[in-house]
């Protein structure tokens, strides 16, 4: 009964927040300069025509009447069709201003369907590397509070998080790739092309949680139940392993959470640097060519995202730990 | 409830993860070489996007330009290098012969086939310039529209344009011949609907394949009439960011990547895996100045204005990537010369034609907008900044705005009224000889693209070159009349000329690669 409560409140909720994300971002789209109308008919296309495909495509009409249009296909699960984009896929920019191949162009929800698996794959391998290296680098630190594996863990950390991402993705693609030829780095023809990426965000990811790590570590090494393990002749690495580690972890998985959702600037960045065709590599390119329904699109299913996210994190952290309430 | 346990959580949680990986791993990685050569297939990166409509009178877009290049064929092919920019070299016809001033005889090459096994014939060149010429085509390359020409076939190999009706010379269909790929007539026929916006048919190296997302797949054509290619399959692929372009290239993935950044040529120069071309354009970078209103319907201000610039620290700017040229087309172009009476920099006359136009040292100007981009043409902001200051240093009160590509596109056409700010950065680039791409679309007062300017003294002079009865008598007036007008009237200015830097793998040969960025591979090889 709790979780059906718990359930049906915060998916109202999420609705609600999907709604006035989807328009704040309908609005903001309509009102930065760059019409998209030009970039469909190009340059060459006269001003009176450009007024006439824009009117009978409606965004002449005023926003709230466009917003309430758009919703109303979205609520029947139709987001629209890319304003620039062929069924073809292709990143495309605008032109023809009798564009007879109009018809043809792509549904926002088969681009997103498209792209949106290479980014998961993407973000679980960039999680992994992340947690891997965290407690690789944490768990020492975390047991050996103010020596050196514990500065070792602070200084790593303090590093990784002044590296801008797309200075890295740069120097690991010339290190990895052109230098070494490990890896190769852009676009993709099979999951290696996930690697250097999702080191990138891992390197991303990674200082905040060695730092929540070692620190919770270190606080839960200092319970009294660790020293009750001594004296009941635990090993060393059984109560690390076993008890230690396992009560650290809680608050990391809800950071977990957090840093998902965090994850969508850094894809952004190290999708169009790597040229990795994910999510954020689609973001970029129809913010660059105004492509209206499909930045609309990718609002609406990233927020649902981070929405479904976090009530999961909630969730789980509720059943783990029943004296929490959300 | 009582049933979750962390540990429980965890397994699930960690056998979830396991899961989902083993659909995503490819194991084909962990068998292969990481970056390992894919073939022989040319792998060429592109810095702009298509329009996914390939009907090519729909589109003025560089890169399917590109991608045209490869897969269809042209009557001629001008490979315009400044040292020889008049050369034609004929492809699928044979001879061009200007029968009279408003007749001309084009005789084709036989044995030639479509990419779908349609013969190519002389209904194939006239239903082209017949679509092509029709006013609701958008790339409007056509002299005039359809019911100007009269267009018959006196055989399967011989064409004849007749521009009596529309009261223009028929040569001008001699540069265009090298600019307009030929379409089958049995794709035209079924229109703009048709099969023509959903794949490219030519006679060309290379036959399209398929769009595969960002990457046009083309594969060589075995029956090519000079020979099939030695290249079996091209990949044309957008990839928008220059670094990742060049890193493509410098580990191996790509074959050759375009638009390269001044820094990234020196960075490329010193690795002994890669090629470096660079070709005078037939794109001039430009500063069009708003001429539909004040102050730059004054031509005493705009002249003013280019004298404030030096274009020597603009060319300091750009390195490797500019081309000093004094005219408004480029050096590679029908017609060029160094004006003589183009403004150079002075800042004495500067302040002279300022006082004169009632604007002393800049005083009582209104405040200017110089509107420029980033992301697509190099250094375009470093060179918008100094140009600015210059004008500031002889009193415009200019100040720069530098817009992201789609803004600056919604920004950059003239508009009832006059077009947004006051002057404007911006390249044109057209892959034929003719100049009149160029001046007749931007300073005719029926097209005025982005100066908005209607001056009947240059309408006058720009149909007059254009209505010479033979290309001598031509060159003559352009020369003499038509562009020097243009230097005194200044609607814009040219500031160089823009060089095509591409970089490719060093095993790459035999690639020809014209002023305008398309590319020759028939003759391409890998060593």
């Amino acid at each position: 009964m709790f979780i059906l409560s718990f359930l049906v409140r915060r998916l109202l909720q999420g609705a609600l927040i999907i709604f006035l994300v989807t328009l704040l971002i309908f609005t903001l789209l309509r009102v930065v300069p760059g019409d998209p109308v030009r970039l469909m008919a190009g340059g060459m296309a006269p001003e009176a025509l450009i007024e006439q495909i824009a009117t009978e495509m409606g965004l002449r009409d005023p926003i709230l009447v466009q917003f309430g249009r758009y919703m109303g296909g979205v609520i029947q699960g139709d987001l629209g069709q890319s304003f620039v984009r062929p069924a073809s896929g292709a990143s495309t920019g605008g032109s023809g201003f009798g564009d007879s191949s109009r018809g043809d162009r792509a549904e926002v929800l088969t681009l997103i369907a498209d792209t949106l698996p290479m980014t998961l794959q993407l973000a679980a391998l960039a999680i992994f590397f992340a947690l891997v290296f965290s407690f690789l680098v944490g768990v020492p630190g975390g047991l050996a509070p103010n020596r050196w594996p514990d500065r070792v863990a602070f200084y790593i950390s303090s590093i990784f998080i002044s590296l801008p991402n797309f200075w890295l993705g740069i120097v690991l693609a010339l290190l990895f790739s052109v230098k070494l030829g490990w890896l190769p780095a852009i676009g993709y023809k099979g999951f290696a092309y996930t690697i250097l990426p999702a080191i990138v965000l891992a390197v991303e990811l990674a200082p905040i949680l060695i730092r929540n790590l070692t620190a919770s570590l270190a606080s839960v090494m200092q319970s009294p139940f660790i020293s009750v393990g001594r004296v009941r002749g635990l090993g060393h690495r059984r109560i690390v392993y076993a008890h230690a580690l396992r009560n650290a972890s809680v608050p990391l998985l809800n950071l977990l959470g957090i840093q998902i959702s965090g994850l969508l600037g850094g894809v952004l960045i190290v999708e169009f640097i790597f040229d990795y065709p994910g999510l954020g590599l689609l973001t970029v390119n129809a913010v660059l060519q105004r492509d209206f329904p499909l930045i609309q699109g990718i609002a609406i299913v990233t927020s649902a995202i981070f929405v479904l996210i976090n009530i999961a994190v909630d969730l789980i952290a509720t059943l783990i730990d029943p004296r929490l309430e959300y | 409830m009582n049933d979750a346990t962390r540990r429980g959580f965890l397994k699930r949680a960690a056998a979830l993860g396991a899961g989902a990986g083993l659909f995503t791993i490819n194991p084909e990685f962990f068998l292969s070489p990481a970056a390992a050569q894919e073939g022989k297939t040319l792998v060429f990166l592109s810095a702009e996007n298509i329009t996914g409509n390939w009907d090519p009178s729909a589109h003025t877009t560089l890169s399917q330009k590109n991608i045209e290049g490869f897969i269809m064929g042209f009557l001629t092919r001008t490979p315009m290098r400044v040292e020889k920019p008049d050369e034609v070299v004929y492809e699928l016809a044979t001879s061009l012969t200007l029968l009279d001033p408003t007749k001309l005889e084009i005789k084709l090459r036989q044995g030639v086939k479509f990419h779908d096994g349609k013969e190519f014939k002389a209904e194939d060149v006239k239903a082209t310039f017949e679509y092509g010429s029709r006013p609701d085509r958008p790339a409007q390359w056509y002299p005039g529209p359809t019911e100007t020409l009269t267009i018959t076939t006196p055989d399967d190999y011989t064409v004849i344009v007749d521009t009596s009706k529309g009261g223009y010379p028929a040569h001008l269909f001699m540069f265009l011949a090298a600019y307009l790929p030929m379409m089958s007539a049995t794709d035209i026929a079924a229109g703009p609907q048709g099969p023509l916006s959903q794949r490219l048919n030519g006679t060309g190296p290379f036959k399209f394949v398929e769009q595969r997302g960002n990457d046009t797949v083309l594969a060589a054509n075995p029956d090519y009439f000079l020979g099939a290619p030695k290249i079996p399959a091209i990949s044309f692929n957008f990839v928008g960011d220059s670094t990742t372009r060049m890193l493509s290239l410098m580990n191996g993935q790509a074959s050759i990547v375009e638009r390269l950044e001044p820094e990234q040529v020196a960075t490329l120069q010193g690795n002994d895996k890669v090629a470096i071309s660079s070709v005078v354009s037939v794109e001039n970078k430009y500063l069009w100045f708003r001429c539909s209103k004040p102050p730059f319907d004054n031509p005493l201000v705009r002249k003013a204005a280019c004298h404030a610039i030096d274009r020597e620290q603009i060319l300091a700017v750009l390195g490797e990537a500019g081309h000093k040229s004094a005219n408004y087309v480029s050096p590679v172009k029908f017609g060029y010369i160094d004006l003589p009476n183009y403004p150079a920099y002075d800042p004495e006359k500067c302040q002279a034609l300022l006082a004169e136009a009632g604007f002393p040292g800049g005083e009582g100007l209104p405040p200017l907008e110089y509107i420029t981009s980033v992301g697509f043409y190099p250094k375009t902001k470093e060179y918008g900044e100094v140009i600015t200051a210059m004008l500031q240093e002889q009193g415009f009160p200019v100040t720069l705005s530098v817009l992201e590509i789609a803004a600056w596109n919604e920004r950059l056409y003239d508009r009832p009224g006059g077009g947004p700010g006051h002057m404007v950065d911006c390249g044109w680039s057209t892959g034929s000889p003719e100049p009149d791409l160029v001046l007749r679309t931007h300073f005719h007062s029926s097209s005025k693209r982005i100066t908005g300017i209607v001056d009947a003294e240059i309408d006058a002079s720009l149909d007059k070159e254009r209505s010479a009865p033979s290309l001598e008598e031509r060159k003559a007036i352009l020369q003499s009349e038509t562009m020097p007008l243009l230097a005194d009237k200044v609607p814009a200015l040219s500031l160089f000329t823009s060089v095509m830097i591409h970089a490719m793998d060093k095993s790459l040969s035999g690639l020809f690669i014209y002023p305008d960025g398309s590319m020759d591979a028939s003759k391409g090889a890998f060593a």
